[in-house]
């Protein structure tokens, strides 16, 4: 038996939005701790770790550990027909092949209910093992999502280096090069509006464009985003969901690779 | 070819040994793949209609060209480190297998000839598909293709299938590529079919592992050989009379085909007399295979050398050769990324699924528990419509209501 109310029910209507694009069909694993999915992309480069605390929910029932195979766009499909201000309410019986959404507008004079089938999905679980990352760089979500939208248009591939200067997200393309340089600054009106660089020594990571895009889905969640880099791991951009917990994309790197033949 | 009716004898014996993948998940791996294989099924199938072929202007069939240029670039397109592995000499029980094939080959030209007399369209088709052979020359052209294109190509002491296993094994690639299902019995880790089938088909790759074949069976990897040279393989003759899952059935009672000639009942099951089953199963298990292989190497692609040899050579169209090498120089860029598995290792997951796997959905049963199943989600949603108790008619609970009922429905016929 399981039974989640979340009055915020925009909030999972957006967490759909930001993973939909990476991911087609993942499990949603319910546990006492919460609500939590991870999920790689389909060729393995990326992967995606959402985190819903108990907490945060007004109601929280989970009997057991359950995971639930799911079509992320069938979700959202559903998801949408709720109103932004509606309550969502998750509910699943055990043995159950089915799931069902309830959405409770605010003054109670409407509810509905849509029930999704649900799925078998075989998929692997990833040990992500806790790191010290070389650098963290946290900016405004939205300033980043800006960066990543205009680097696309000009090459396919994103180098990010932190030095003591600040962060630099730089590109190439057929038409040109661009480069974007974010100082660290500290002195603004509002908290969400600096920008943060934690520096143990310098690191430059090139990754695809494509995927960080598609991370970006996850702006409307939060104000900021956290980007920890180290030379020997995959890139985190994380997302805070405030008082519930977090959104947290890896994607692998590029690899340099030595080729002796190079012809020109 | 391969081992007779292996394939269904796993998919009903060790279904979780083998999963359909996306082709796209082999992102950044390396593949070793039977050439010989794929220039007979290019062979047969690239630009045929009828008799015809493609050719080049000498006459010369180009089709194994073709097929072999236009695949690897969407492997590499895919991210996909391919490397090719020929066939070398074959071992001599195999001769007798080979031997066969080319009588069947002088019955297909002999029919295509009558055939063509009659004019029946149909059976020239069939018959001249039946007559292809893989030629050296064949495998001369697709080297010198691959090695263009900058795709490194093995040349095997032996078998192909053997020497793709043992890179396999040795690490050196991650999955082999073929259709023949002796790759498994050579122990590849982890093969893959339909790999090089054409992307129109739509078929997902199929993934073998041979640790999960072994666990499902409950055998060890020689039970597996001896299960394999029942079944029927390209070194010695099947007895008669024994199928798959007879030989499965043989191998779980017996233990090894020693014990099983021992025991087994002569007069209904006819033992060849010279039956070579010990030289086959050695050939499995200790197969000739290079023992030192140089690394592999993907390089740029030789864009004048490739010129020459399809546009000028082969009558290849000039615009789609310039295209076809900016596609290959356009994927070298994107082999270049890393992929999650090389950071982080797969862990067991603690949750059971909610949805309960349905095997075999042959019995009754398990439908029973889906009916009941339905039936309670049918209560909660009335009484969701309790809860929130008010005047007004619910649309969303007339819809609940309406979606179990048609589920219902569905689930009893």
């Amino acid at each position: 038996m399981l039974e989640l109310r979340l009055v915020q029910g925009s909030l999972l209507k957006k967490v759909l939005e930001a993973i939909r694009e990476l991911v087609n069909d993942a499990n949603f694993d319910c546990s006492a701790t919460g609500f939590s999915l991870q999920a790689m992309d389909s060729s393995h480069v990326a992967l995606v770790a959402l985190l819903l605390r108990s907490e945060g929910f007004e109601h929280y029932r989970c009997d057991r550990n359950l995971s639930m195979g799911m079509n992320l766009n069938n979700m959202a499909k559903m998801l949408r027909c709720a109103g932004n201000d509606d309550i969502i309410t998750l509910k699943a019986d055990d043995g159950s092949d089915t799931v069902t959404f309830m959405f409770e507008s605010p003054n109670q004079d409407k509810i509905a209910d849509f029930e999704m089938k649900l799925m078998d999905i075989d998929s692997e679980h990833l040990g992500i093992p806790d790191a010290e990352y070389q650098a963290i760089v946290k900016m405004p979500a939205a300033e980043f999502a800006r960066i990543c939208k205009d680097l696309s248009s000009i090459g396919d591939t994103v180098v990010i280096s932190v030095t003591k200067e600040g962060v630099k997200f730089s590109t190439a393309g057929d038409i040109g090069t661009a480069n974007i340089v974010c100082r660290q600054n500290k002195t603004v009106d509002k908290p969400e509006e600096a920008t943060i660089i934690e520096m143990q020594e310098p690191v430059s990571l090139t990754f695809a464009l494509r995927y960080m895009n598609s991370f970006t889905k996850a702006t409307p969640l939060s104000e900021t985003v956290t980007i920890s880099l180290s030379s020997e791991l995959p890139v985190v951009v994380e997302y805070k969901i405030a008082e519930m917990g977090y959104i947290r994309f890896y994607l692998a790197p590029k690899i340099e690779e030595d080729e002796e033949d190079m012809k020109s | 070819m391969g081992i007779k009716g292996l394939t269904k004898l796993l998919a009903d014996n060790a279904p979780k040994s083998m999963k359909e993948q996306k082709f796209e998940s082999y992102f950044g791996r390396k593949i070793a793949i039977d050439a010989s294989m794929s220039i007979y099924q290019f062979l047969i199938v690239v630009g045929r209609t009828g008799m015809e072929t493609l050719t080049n202007e000498a006459g010369e069939v180009t089709s194994h060209l073709q097929g072999m240029f236009n695949r690897t670039i969407r492997l590499l397109e895919a991210g996909i480190k391919p490397v090719y592995v020929f066939d070398g000499q074959p071992p001599d029980l195999k001769k007798q297998e080979l031997a066969k094939r080319f009588s069947k080959r002088e019955d297909a030209t002999k029919d295509l000839s009558t055939a063509i007399e009659a004019g029946d369209k149909e059976s020239i088709e069939k018959f001249s598909k039946r007559t292809v052979k893989v030629t050296k020359q064949h495998n001369e052209d697709c080297k010198r293709l691959l090695r263009l294109m900058g795709v490194p190509i093995i040349e095997a002491p032996c078998e192909a299938e053997a020497e793709c296993a043992a890179l396999c094994k040795s690490d050196k690639v991650y999955a082999v590529a073929s259709e023949d299902m002796d790759s498994l019995t050579f122990g590849a880790p982890r093969f893959l079919r339909h790999l090089m089938d054409p992307s129109s088909k739509k078929i997902p790759v199929m993934e073998f592992e041979i640790a999960k074949v072994l666990e499902e069976l409950e055998f060890t990897m020689d039970q597996f050989i001896d299960l394999c040279i029942l079944c029927g393989c390209d070194y010695c003759d099947s007895i008669k009379g024994i199928g798959g899952q007879t030989a499965l059935k043989l191998i779980r009672q017996y233990g090894c085909i020693e014990n099983m000639l021992e025991n087994i009942n002569r007069e209904r099951y006819q033992i060849p007399e010279d039956w070579p089953y010990q030289e086959a199963r050695r050939l499995f298990k200790e197969p000739m295979v290079s023992v030192d292989i140089p690394e592999l190497k993907w390089t740029s692609p030789d864009e004048e050398g490739l010129g020459n040899f399809l546009v000028k050579e082969n009558g290849f169209n000039q615009d789609r050769v310039t295209k076809a090498i900016e596609k290959i120089k356009a994927a070298k860029n994107k082999s270049s990324q890393g992929r999650l598995e090389s950071f982080f290792k797969p862990v067991v997951s603690t949750s059971t699924p909610l949805k309960r796997k349905e095997k075999g959905c042959k019995l009754g049963t398990p439908q029973l528990t889906l009916k009941s199943s339905m039936f309670t989600i049918q209560v909660s949603s009335r009484s969701s419509f309790h809860i929130g108790s008010s005047k007004l008619p619910r649309p969303g609970c007339q819809f609940g209501y309406h979606n179990a009922l048609s589920l219902t429905s569905c689930f009893s016929t």
